[in-house]
């Protein structure tokens, strides 16, 4: 019954006396099962997965408590119970997230220094059948592209002609108009600031807004207050 | 998974080796009974056979006979209100047979509580049930006050 053993840990990381499941005396049962709340830490971090090793990092621990988690919210959800402490899902799914993050940085070190390149998926700037600039990730093809029939049915669809033209020109124009607006609310918005709290750090100012001429501002007839000049 | 891409394979390449897959489990009850060594598992959707079989020997260290999958259809509904059709996840079932003589039985992992703990729900109750008899003692000793003229 070695198997039961392993089929338990699925449900729970934790060794389970080798015997039938509904033969396990209720003082050797998990004793998250029935719980109402099971407290967990937070998260790992990156700083700490840095630290460790390799090999450390492949133990696939994070991946067989997702497995028990997962379970065990299938099951509170076919009992019509309640999942206890459900965010541990969610701090299990953001300690892979980094791991699998320093696992990365720890290829693109390696392949930097053994090759010169990040060993990364290769990409590519290209154009989508409106004529508008995506990212291409690339992948590897058993055939010659220009053998490759099926590739060049899917990839071809940009064709610069009038209608994409036209397609282009006004979406340029509406991100242009955009922007625009943009500046001129960023601009009064400034002017109201100086209006308001005239003694402010002007450099701060120009930190938030570097886009905004404050010279300029301080010229525009907004600026100053409701005034007869002697 | 997969921060890398991972090379097509070619004759004469090397082996193929998954690290850190996105893979996940869930052991669940099986919908219909089944044999003792018969374990039902449903998959993320892109496992294969193969993937169900590297991963239970290599993570779980459960050797398995036989695999089978089966993708369950789930239900459409129309929702209430506007009427539009919803659909939920399909779900992929993976029937693993365990080597003979080996047996497994779905534990009950929320095990009936005895009366004398109390849940989260009876505390909240009782909090609530006290905090309602103070406040009908707190106009106890003010005659012909309407119940709600308090402070």
């Amino acid at each position: 019954m070695a198997n039961l053993r392993v089929m338990c840990k699925l449900l729970k990381n934790l060794n389970i006396s080798n015997v039938k499941a509904h033969s396990i005396p209720s003082d050797r049962r998990y004793k998250n099962w029935g719980a109402q709340e099971v407290k967990s830490g937070r998260s790992w971090k990156k700083e700490e997965l840095r630290l460790k090793s390799n090999s450390d990092l492949h133990k696939y621990v994070l991946l067989k408590e997702r497995n028990m988690l997962l379970t065990m919210e299938e099951e509170a959800k076919a009992q019509i119970q309640l999942f206890p402490s459900p965010e541990r899902i969610d701090k299990v799914e953001d300690s892979m997230e980094n791991l699998e993050s320093v696992i990365r940085e720890r290829n693109v070190a390696y392949h930097k220094l053994e090759t010169g390149r990040t060993g990364e998926r290769p990409y590519k700037m290209s154009k989508n059948a409106f004529g508008l600039r995506y990212r291409h990730e690339m992948s590897e093809y058993t055939m010659p592209k220009h053998m490759n029939k099926d590739w060049y049915e899917e990839f071809r669809s940009y064709k610069h002609d009038r209608y994409t033209e036209q397609f282009l020109l006004k979406y340029r124009e509406k991100s242009y108009v955009s922007k625009r607006r943009q500046q001129i609310r960023d601009f009064n918005h400034v002017i109201h600031l100086l209006n308001r709290f005239p003694d402010m750090d002007m450099q701060a100012l120009k930190e938030q807004y570097p886009n905004v001429d404050i010279e300029k501002a301080k010229a525009s007839r907004k600026y100053g207050g409701h005034f007869a000049p002697k | 998974m997969s921060t890398r891409l991972y090379p097509i394979y070619q004759k004469g390449g090397p082996q193929l080796r998954v690290f850190l897959p996105n893979f996940w489990l869930k052991l669940v009850r099986p919908p219909h009974e089944q044999p003792p060594n018969v374990v039902v598992f449903s998959c993320s959707m892109e496992m294969t056979t193969f993937d169900i079989r590297n991963y239970l020997e290599k993570i779980y260290n459960i050797k398995t006979v036989d695999i089978r999958t089966r993708i369950h259809m789930t239900k459409t509904r129309k929702d209430p209100g506007k009427g539009y059709v919803v659909k939920d996840d399909d779900i992929k079932y993976a029937y693993v047979t365990l080597p003979k003589g080996e047996s497994f039985e779905f534990p009950d992992l929320f095990p009936k509580k005895d009366d004398k703990e109390e849940g989260d729900d009876q505390k909240a109750l009782k909090a609530a049930k006290q905090g309602y008899q103070e406040f009908l003692d707190k106009n106890k000793d003010r005659p012909n006050m309407p119940g709600w003229f308090t402070v």
